[in-house]
């Protein structure tokens, strides 16, 4: 075996392993010290060269207004580089340092945590625990309320909660952007106005000149990511079966199937099991075209969107009935997976016949999904989840009277270029560059 | 109603029904040969869509073929379809297939009836539809229009069938194009037109015929999965006949204002028309107008040689006839006037002269028979003889004056009674009796006209009883606070209502000898007096007349 196979083998197996070893139940309690590193989540694509430029293509939309908490995969991608939140977990759900660098027990059943020394914001600021709090203020009042500061840069939150939830990139410590684009982050990246003449492409630069090379990331279409592994793209996330049947056949590239970090459910007001009840579902993975498979929950417990009533979503009543409803099966029109999964889920015979499957933009997919005036939605939802009720908020409020049934997990995939800086992948599927 | 009138009517008539018909004629002959055409253009468009549905049908066929053959000649299609592998091409081969045979529905099912592969619904694989493929083959021609499950709903198709054998297995084609809104909209030239399709479960009543002109192609259909056998549909075209509908108001329009400004002109022209006939008819019914028995000296005099001139001249003999005629009146009526006067004269004179011949038959009588009573019976009746000849002084003051207004001055009612009928009747011919009431007002007129009154209607109650038994009776009474009333009643003949309507006319009487002016005069006399004069009277029970005067100070 040559040396460029073993690094092909080194990366399948540590890939394999950090698929194998990433909880699917619930977390872990924290450990009262962060865990000894996680190279078993490094994704080396062989040896690495220095680089003063890597291009991350993605097909997915990035957009700044979603900043610090991503909604697909490219924005996972990007946020996870240029925002950080107190810690965060390995593919095995272990914590790390992140801003916060230590954490210890404090009186009244309380974690204590000290900042970062060289924690700075992009603009050169230094971060203290007052920013914490005032982001946090943004995005979570009641954790905020319960933040007690102690000094500069140390600061104490109630050990109520589950510890592993400040890992969740919606508790990044962010502060509002002057001219209102990118929020101000303290990741290892930061974001530049990029190059007018192409719009389509970000560039983070670093942080600190350690050798980190500079990041563009280019959005590009689904269709011509192929054209992306042409071209220079040291990265392309992407579930395109072309483009990973293409990307096989590259000998420059390894392909990385990422996390099964989504779950496509059909959400259905009202508790009407025969939206689905005698449909073959397990005829679904072949309605999609990327990487899918049944949707399953290997751990203890069930779906965290299953059970929402301990976070006080009580079952509410059905208030508009099935006679108010349109007979869709609606989903986000960029959806080509929810879009697959709908058509499916007509051809089957779900909501009888003459429903129909609508695409709709996803403005007025939102709306809809508000107001639950269709008969069902087909919509993925994040698998792996910090803070179930936090993510609860995400669904309609009718959701707690609801029919959700887990129709598929999907996952995408990371073509590396071989050569490229060394990789982690966190418990969410959070690709990073890491540091040599 | 008037010339004028009359005129404008006739106009009006004869103008505008003329037009109005050859409008309203004209309309309709353009609504029938529009209409014929928008049923030719309709048909001839149903001829166009039967072609070019045939066209369609016929460039489906090589297409299939085509795809049927590189099937024949896909092996990984060969090993997905007989051996299960490569799955996800098996389910994306007709979608890749469809587009590129340029087809809008394509559908591989096994010999079964599953759905292999489709390419507008690739989800609905594995669905069972076997019918379909069995009635494209039946449908005349191959061909016929499908409603197609598609996963955001249904659509039409025109769709024929083929089939091929992998190994041991058969498998058919369905695959067609749509038969959208779009492809409806090239078909039809104009905006007018309208092609639509309508399947049979459609409930909706269609075009109206009486907004459109309507013809339908029939061509068969099937519903997949839900047929059992062709169904007919039916291509309805249809002619909008708003077009017809605006030209027939627009030529409503035009045709309403050509009435209009014809009315119009028709209205100026039979005015000044009727202008020029009525005026001089105007003028001289105006002369005509101006003439009465006292202006007959109105012209007729007229140039005009058409019938108003002759009419005009007509009128100027005809007055000049009653100038001739007025004359004579006049002379006649003069002459009448003078004998009434005469004969007032004579009555009046009469009623003085009687007292007085009373008075010297009596002296005769006295002088004849007691001579020695002569001087006392000549002092006894010479008040007599003095009060008439001064009422006959009066009276001839009176006439001398041309009935001057007369005097004004108290008079004791009864005072008056009592002289008139104590000088009646001297004369013995009736039986005179007087009820007279006391405490009465006087009344304020000339003593002398009310000794006439009196004089004249106790003189016609006595010759009323025309020398029958009977009674005349002169009261006196008040007629309410102010008045003063004077009934004279007698038990004579009476009078009949016709006679009664007469009495006051002059010169109307029933005695001979009669004048027939002392009602006239009593009359005329009380209402000089303003009082007023009734009568009550009944044939054969007599009359009684009623004269009721204002009190002095009334």
């Amino acid at each position: 075996m040559n040396p460029q196979h073993r690094q092909v083998v080194l990366v399948v197996l540590l890939a394999a392993a950090c698929r194998a070893g990433a909880p699917h139940a619930e977390l872990p309690l924290p450990p009262p010290a962060p865990a000894p590193g996680d190279t078993t989540c490094t994704i080396a694509a062989g040896r690495a060269a220095a680089r003063d430029t890597i291009t991350l293509a993605v097909t997915d939309p990035v957009d700044p207004g979603h900043a610090p908490l991503p909604r697909n995969d490219a924005e996972r991608l990007v946020f996870g580089q240029l925002y950080e939140s107190l810690i965060r977990l390995d593919c095995q759900g272990r914590p790390l340092p992140g801003l916060a660098a230590t954490w210890e027990q404090a009186p009244g059943d309380r974690w204590g945590f000290t900042l970062r020394d060289n924690a700075r914001f992009w603009d050169g600021a230094p971060v203290t625990a007052r920013d914490v709090l005032a982001s946090w203020r943004l995005r979570d009042a009641t954790l905020a309320a319960s933040l007690t500061v102690t000094g500069d840069r140390t600061f104490t939150v109630p050990a109520s909660g589950p510890f592993q939830r400040l890992a969740d990139q919606a508790l990044a410590v962010t502060k509002p952007a002057p001219g209102g684009s990118w929020p101000i982050g303290t990741g290892r990246y930061w974001m530049t106005s990029g190059d007018p003449a192409s719009p389509d492409v970000l560039v983070a630069q670093p942080m600190a000149r350690t050798g980190q090379p500079v990041v563009k990331i280019a959005t590009v279409p689904a269709s011509a990511a192929r054209d992306a592994l042409d071209g220079e793209a040291g990265v392309l996330i992407t579930d395109d079966p072309a483009a990973l049947e293409y990307a096989r056949t590259l000998a420059g590239y390894v392909d990385v199937p990422l996390e099964w970090n989504r779950t496509y459910v059909l959400l259905a007001p009202g508790r009407d099991k025969a939206v689905v009840g005698d449909l073959r579902l397990e005829s679904l993975r072949e309605a999609v075209r990327g990487d899918a498979r049944p949707a399953e929950w290997s751990g203890p417990g069930r779906f965290w969107f299953t059970d929402l009533e301990p976070c006080g979503v009580a079952a509410g009543r059905d208030t508009l009935g099935p006679a108010g409803r349109r007979r869709r099966v609606v989903y986000k029109q960029s959806d080509r997976s929810a879009a697959d999964l709908a058509a499916r889920l007509v051809g089957l015979g779900a909501l009888g016949r003459g429903a129909v499957a609508a695409g709709v933009p996803a403005s007025a997919f939102e709306s809809s999904l508000r107001t639950g005036g269709d008969a069902a939605y087909v919509l993925e939802l994040r698998r792996r989840v910090y803070d179930v009720c936090r993510a609860a908020l995400e669904l309609p409020p009718w959701s707690s009277a609801a029919t959700i049934e887990p129709l598929l997990d999907v996952r995408s995939h990371a073509v590396v270029r071989r050569g490229l800086p060394r990789m982690t992948l966190d418990w969410d599927g959070t690709l990073r560059l890491t540091p040599p | 109603m008037s010339f004028r009138a009359r005129l404008l009517l006739g106009f009006g008539a004869v103008v505008l029904v003329p037009l109005t018909v050859f409008g309203w004629r004209i309309r309709e002959v353009m609504a029938n040969r529009l209409t014929a055409e928008y049923q030719h253009r309709v048909a001839a468009l149903v001829s166009v869509i039967r072609a070019d549905l045939d066209q369609r049908s016929a460039g489906i066929a090589p297409r299939l073929a085509a795809l049927r053959d590189a099937i024949a000649r896909d092996n990984r299609f060969r090993v997905a379809a007989l051996q299960g592998g490569e799955r996800s091409y098996l389910l994306d081969y007709a979608g890749d297939a469809m587009r590129l045979a340029g087809l809008s529905l394509l559908q591989i099912q096994d010999e079964t009836g599953r759905i292999v592969s489709s390419g507008h619904f690739r989800n609905e694989y594995d669905q069972s539809d076997p019918a379909l493929p069995r009635l494209l083959a039946a449908a005349p021609a191959g061909t016929a229009l499908v409603e197609a499950r598609g996963a955001e709903g249904p659509f039409l198709a025109l769709a024929r069938v083929d089939s091929l054998r992998i190994g041991s297995r058969r498998f058919t084609l369905v695959g067609g194009i749509a038969v959208d809104s779009s492809l409806l909209a090239r078909l039809t030239p104009d905006s007018e037109l309208t092609v639509a399709v309508a399947l049979p479960s459609d409930t909706s009543s269609g075009p109206d015929p009486a907004t459109q002109v309507v013809s339908a192609l029939v061509v068969p259909f099937v519903m997949a999965g839900d047929s059992a056998r062709l169904l007919p549909a039916r291509i309805v075209v249809s002619h909008s006949l708003a077009s017809l509908v605006a030209l027939r108001r627009g030529v409503a329009l035009s045709f309403l204002v050509a009435v209009l400004v014809t009315a119009l002109v028709a209205l100026l022209l039979a005015s000044w028309l009727s202008t020029r006939i009525s005026r001089p008819l105007t003028a001289l019914a105006a002369k005509t107008a101006d003439v009465d028995m006292d202006r007959l000296d109105v012209a007729f005099d007229s140039d005009r040689p058409d019938e108003i001139g002759a009419l005009s001249r007509l009128l100027g003999a005809m007055t000049e006839r009653l100038r001739a005629g007025a004359a004579r009146l006049r002379e006649a009526e003069r002459r009448l006037a003078m004998g009434d006067l005469a004969r007032q004269v004579n009555h009046d004179i009469k009623n003085g002269l009687i007292p007085i011949r009373n008075v010297f038959r009596h002296l005769g009588q006295a002088a004849g028979e007691t001579p020695d009573r002569l001087a006392a019976a000549f002092r006894d009746r010479q008040a007599t003889v003095d009060s008439s000849i001064s009422y006959l002084e009066n009276l001839a003051s009176n006439y001398a004056r041309l009935y001057p207004q007369p005097a004004r001055e108290s008079c004791d009612v009864n005072a008056a009674v009592r002289e008139t009928v104590k000088r009646v009747g001297e004369t013995g011919q009736a039986n005179l009796r007087i009820e007279l009431a006391e405490g009465l007002r006087p009344v304020r007129t000339d003593p002398l006209v009310l000794r006439r009154i009196l004089e004249n209607l106790i003189g016609n109650a006595i010759d009323s009883l025309a020398a029958r038994a009977g009674s005349v009776t002169v009261s006196t009474g008040a007629n309410g606070a102010a008045g003063v009333r004077i009934t004279v009643a007698d038990t004579g003949q009476g009078m009949t209502q016709e006679e009664l309507n007469r009495a006051f006319d002059d010169f109307y009487t029933t005695k001979p000898g009669g004048t027939g002016l002392g009602l006239s005069i009593v009359r005329r006399l009380v209402l000089d007096a303003n009082g007023t004069l009734r009568v009550e009277t009944e044939p054969g029970a007599g009359s009684k007349f009623i004269v009721e005067l204002p009190g002095e100070g009334a």
